[in-house]
Parts: C-alpha cells; sequence; structure tokens
C-alpha cells in the first residue's frame, strides 16, 4: 500500500497556518491511481462546507435503542429513522454536546471540565479523473505526541496516556494522546448507514464502553477465529444480535457481506503515527476495526523479549537521544526509523528520559517528517477499495475528530452527511481541471 | 374644561379594557427564553413549529386549543403531569415532564406555544 503523497506548498501551508490552529487535508482514491496530488489544487477555489462535530459520549448503537435510556426515540431508532428526524435544529450539535458535558449527565460518566461540547470543521473536497482529495480545518485542543516509554531507574513504563484512561483521570499520568481526523463513508450497501452513521458501529463491550473482559473475548467464536484481543467497531450485520458482540456471524457470512460491499471505509489521518509520513490509516469496519491490506503505520518501539525500547533518537539528527520532560508538546517528537535511528542504552543516564512509544514501520511510505508547518496539519492517503470515484449518487459520510489527548469515544461526531464526487450532496467534491 | 378634554379619561379606559378583555391573545411572553427552555428539554424532537413531527406542530396545537378554549392552565397541565399520549400509529407514550417547576417559566413556554 503505497503511502506516499506530495504535499502542499510552503507558501499555503503557512497562510493557512495563520489564520488556524490545525489544518488537515486528506485525500482517498483507488489504488495504484496516479494523481497530480495536492500541490496541483488551488483550495482557495474549492467551495468549503461548514460542518459542527459534537461530543457524543456514551450514545452507542445500543444506548439509541434503550426506550429507557433515549427515551421517545428507541422505536423509532429500531425501525430505522434518522438522527436527524427528530436532531433536526440547526444548533443540534451545539445543544446536544454542551449537555453531556455540562456535568453529571448520563451519557459521560467522566468529569471534563472545560471540553467544549462542539468543534466546527471546515471541510473541502475536490476530484480529478483518478482521486477525490479532502481537506479539514478545524480549531481544537490538538497533539501530535503519542505516550512514552519511561526508564524509573528499574524499567520502563509506558508515559502518558489518554484522556479517559483511569491512571490519567486519577493525575498519575499525564494525558498525551495524538489528534486524529477520521472519516467513515458507505456507498450506500450499508442498511441504515444513511440515517444512523457511525452509531453503527459503536457498541458496548468496546473500549471505554463498558468494555469486555479478557475471559469474555478469548470465550468469543468470531474474535478468536480473526484473532482479535479486544472488541472494536462493528457493523449490526456481521453479528446475528446486532446488539450484541457476542452473536458474531460465521467468517464466510461476514466474506459473504464484504463480497456485496456491505461495509464502510474508515480512513483516519493521526497526527503522530501517520503525519510524519504524509499517511493516513487506511481501513474499513465490518466485524472488527480492520486495517486494509498492506502494512499500516502501526509499530511498538518496545521490544517484547527485552522489554526495552528498540530505537532511540539519533542525537546528530534530532539534538538529543530522548525526549526531557519540558519537551513534552514542545517539539516534533517523532521517532522514524530511517531518519532518526540510533543505538538503545537504557541502563545508564537514562533516567527520566522518554522514548516515542511508536514508530513508522520499514514501510515505502517511511520518508521523513513532511507536511508540518506552524502547526499545520496534512492527511494524505488511499483506500484500496476503488470507492471515492465520481457516481452519480453521493456517499453517506460520518466525520470524527478526536483531540484534545483522548481516544475511543472522546471523540467529536458528526450526523450522517453525504459527500458528492459528481453528485449533489452536503459536501460537493470540485472537479479539478 | 372642555367636553373633547373630558373625553380623553374615558377612551383610554375603555382601550385598557378591550385589552384585559383579549388577554390570552396577547398574553406577553418572551421567546427567545421559551424557545431555549423548549429546546433545552428536547421538545423540539417531537414538536416542529408547523410541521408534524413524532408529536403535532405547535401550529396545530395552538389551533386546537383556540378551538376547544383551553388556556395556558391546560398547556403546562400536558407538560408537567406526563400524562399517556397516543401517537400516529395508535400507541401510547408518556409525555415527557418539563424540567422546570418555575410556574413563570412554565407559563411563558405555554403562552409561546399557544402563539403559534
Amino acid at each position: 500500500m503505497d503511502k506516499r503523497n506530495s504535499i502542499l506548498p510552503d507558501a499555503k501551508m503557512k497562510i493557512l497556518a495563520a489564520s488556524v490552529a490545525a489544518v488537515v487535508a486528506a485525500r482517498f482514491c483507488r489504488i495504484g491511481g496516479q494523481d497530480a496530488g495536492t500541490t496541483a489544487i488551488d483550495w482557495d477555489k474549492i467551495t468549503a462546507t461548514r460542518l459542527t462535530l459534537f461530543y457524543p459520549g456514551q450514545s452507542s448503537y445500543e444506548w439509541l435503542r434503550d426506550a429507557a435510556a433515549h427515551k421517545g426515540a428507541a422505536s423509532e431508532t429500531a425501525r430505522g429513522d434518522s438522527c436527524v428526524s427528530c436532531h433536526d435544529d440547526a444548533k443540534e450539535e451545539q445543544r446536544q454536546g454542551a449537555k453531556i458535558l455540562r456535568g453529571n449527565h448520563p451519557l459521560e460518566p467522566i468529569a471534563l471540565p472545560g471540553k467544549p461540547g462542539h468543534v466546527d470543521v471546515t471541510i473541502q473536497a475536490a476530484y480529478d479523473d483518478k482521486n477525490a482529495y479532502l481537506r479539514y480545518q478545524w480549531k481544537g485542543n490538538n497533539n501530535i505526541e503519542y505516550p512514552y516509554y519511561r526508564y524509573d531507574g528499574k524499567e520502563w513504563k509506558v508515559y502518558g496516556g489518554p484522556r479517559l484512561d483511569k491512571p490519567v483521570q486519577e493525575g498519575k499520568q499525564p494525558a498525551i494522546y495524538e489528534t486524529r481526523m477520521s472519516l467513515m463513508l458507505d456507498d450506500g450497501k450499508v442498511p441504515l448507514f444513511k440515517e444512523q452513521g457511525c452509531w453503527l458501529t459503536c457498541h458496548e463491550g468496546e473500549r471505554d464502553l463498558n468494555p469486555a473482559t479478557k475471559e469474555d473475548v478469548a470465550a468469543d467464536p468470531l474474535l478468536k477465529a480473526i484473532k482479535k484481543s479486544d472488541v472494536r467497531k462493528y457493523l449490526p450485520s456481521s453479528r446475528n444480535n446486532p446488539s450484541d458482540w457476542k452473536s458474531g456471524k460465521s467468517l464466510d457470512e461476514i466474506a459473504r457481506i464484504k463480497a456485496a460491499g456491505g461495509f464502510v471505509d474508515l480512513i483516519q489521518w493521526r497526527g503522530h503515527r501517520t503525519n510524519p509520513v504524509g499517511g493516513t490509516d487506511d481501513g474499513y469496519v465490518l466485524e472488527y476495526r480492520n486495517f486494509d491490506s498492506g502494512k499500516n503505520h502501526f509499530a511498538s518501539n518496545l521490544d517484547s523479549a527485552t522489554k526495552q525500547p528498540k530505537f532511540m533518537f539519533d542525537a546528530g539528527k534530532f539534538g538529543a537521544k530522548a525526549v526531557s520532560a519540558d519537551q513534552v508538546g514542545k517539539k516534533d517528537n517523532f521517532l522514524i526509523q530511517e531518519q532518526q535511528r540510533g543505538a538503545v542504552r537504557p541502563e545508564r543516564g537514562l533516567e527520566g528520559g522518554r522514548h516515542p512509544a511508536e514508530v513508522c514501520p520499514d514501510a515505502g511510505g517511511c520518508h521523513g517528517v513532511r507536511g508540518r508547518q506552524q502547526g499545520l496539519r496534512h492527511l494524505e492517503g488511499r483506500h484500496v477499495d476503488g470507492r471515492g470515484r465520481a457516481s452519480a449518487e453521493p456517499y453517506n459520510v460520518g466525520f470524527a475528530l478526536h483531540d484534545d489527548n483522548i481516544t475511543t469515544r472522546g471523540h467529536y461526531v458528526s450526523y450522517t452527511k453525504t459527500l458528492g464526487i459528481g453528485a449533489k450532496a452536503d459536501i460537493v467534491a470540485v472537479k479539478l481541471p | 374644561m372642555s367636553h373633547q378634554a373630558k373625553r380623553r379619561p374615558l377612551i383610554a379606559l375603555v382601550a385598557v379594557a378591550g385589552f384585559c378583555l383579549s388577554a390570552p391573545a396577547f398574553a406577553q411572553f418572551d421567546a427567545e427564553a421559551a424557545e431555549n427552555v423548549f429546546k433545552e428539554n428536547d421538545c423540539h424532537k417531537c414538536h416542529h413549529a408547523t410541521k408534524a413531527k413524532k408529536g403535532p406542530a405547535l401550529k396545530k396545537i395552538a389551533a386546537k386549543y383556540k378551538e376547544k378554549k383551553l388556556d395556558e392552565k391546560e398547556a403546562i397541565k400536558h407538560m408537567t403531569a406526563g400524562q399517556k399520549v397516543k401517537l400516529d400509529d395508535g400507541k401510547e407514550e408518556d409525555h415527557k415532564i418539563i424540567d422546570t417547576k418555575d410556574v413563570k417559566v412554565q407559563t411563558n413556554i405555554a403562552r409561546w406555544m399557544l402563539s403559534h
């Protein structure tokens, strides 16, 4: 899977960075397609659509259908009504997000004082004969770092974590996690995605949603068959009882659904693990949150045998072998193998030093830090299943933003929107010359 | 004192009386505050101003109240008692109870709803 892409010209990046805290440009296209890259796009001429994403808390697929919790709407949701058939006020996202984060709301058991209930995101879309391009802009509490490993004199331990994690909530660890911008895309083949969007994939049992026990996961035939150790996003069609993650269908049945196009693409830009090399996650959701074929950007920097980091920064290039506490959040602390690989000497002189927990794998796309300047975030990637091409019918899309050092359900989400690539839609892609 | 001058207080009195007699139609309310409470309580999910959703449109409710000569007290009772309401599909549901016991707030929202 080729993740190499061209980037926006520096001049344009500076202009954009001056007006916003974070800018992300995303692209999805069919595999192997040649493209002009985003350098050829004059984004000033591309129509911008402003969407409001809001904080949904624990409003899972099951919550939507719970008559006691989702009062007055459970039966409507179950019969397939769209979220916006009721949630249709012009300020709906602002209102719902603020209510959920106001405190003591049943959908958010964790206090997150000061966290805004919504984020405005500007989206632009363009396409040519081979590719489609998306660009996002938003202001947020953005971070491009990932948790570190820290030597405490005896052993290496994880330092930092997502804001909803217990050690962070208890003040034992700092909140450190990469910002992420995600797109789910359906070409009309996933039942109810048009009506209920991303909520189809969000279920009890997933992380931070009454997570399943290790024992239950280990005993589950489907998760055992696909060699997974937790419950992640899944579509209702992959379960015999959509509200029960343990009721997975057979691999043959799931394969038939996949072959018929009954899955959603999931394309994610990650501030730490994909941004430095100009890539994106390229995956899909069906029975699990899967990656498409090819190498992905995830690779742990901890050697499982020695329990030590595999790599440190190359001091000649980075300026130091490790990151000191006062530099967390202030530098480009990306550890990219091809650029900054160095010898690991964890036994001495490294007390208090930290090492990024993740590095890029040795995939063809790891060519160094690109697309980042003065707070500019840049996202490009490919997906492999042919979606994203011009179509007479609009795509159904859902957006999610994880900022504020958070992951799992701690995101801002959109109600389902439509993306037109040659079709009328909420977000209309402009045909490039 | 001229005859014309004597008549002025009488005209004013008649005008005030006329306003009082038509009080329900001219009941004062703070529309912005009412709409905010209405939406904070998620009433808008079922009731739109002009179109039918799960519940009837506010315009239809106002017309019904006018026809049956019901007043804001009845509207307040409806939004605070949690009584059963019949839906279009024949099912019955408990009507949501508004999350305020402040009679002034309740009265304001009732007047606003009935103004549609």
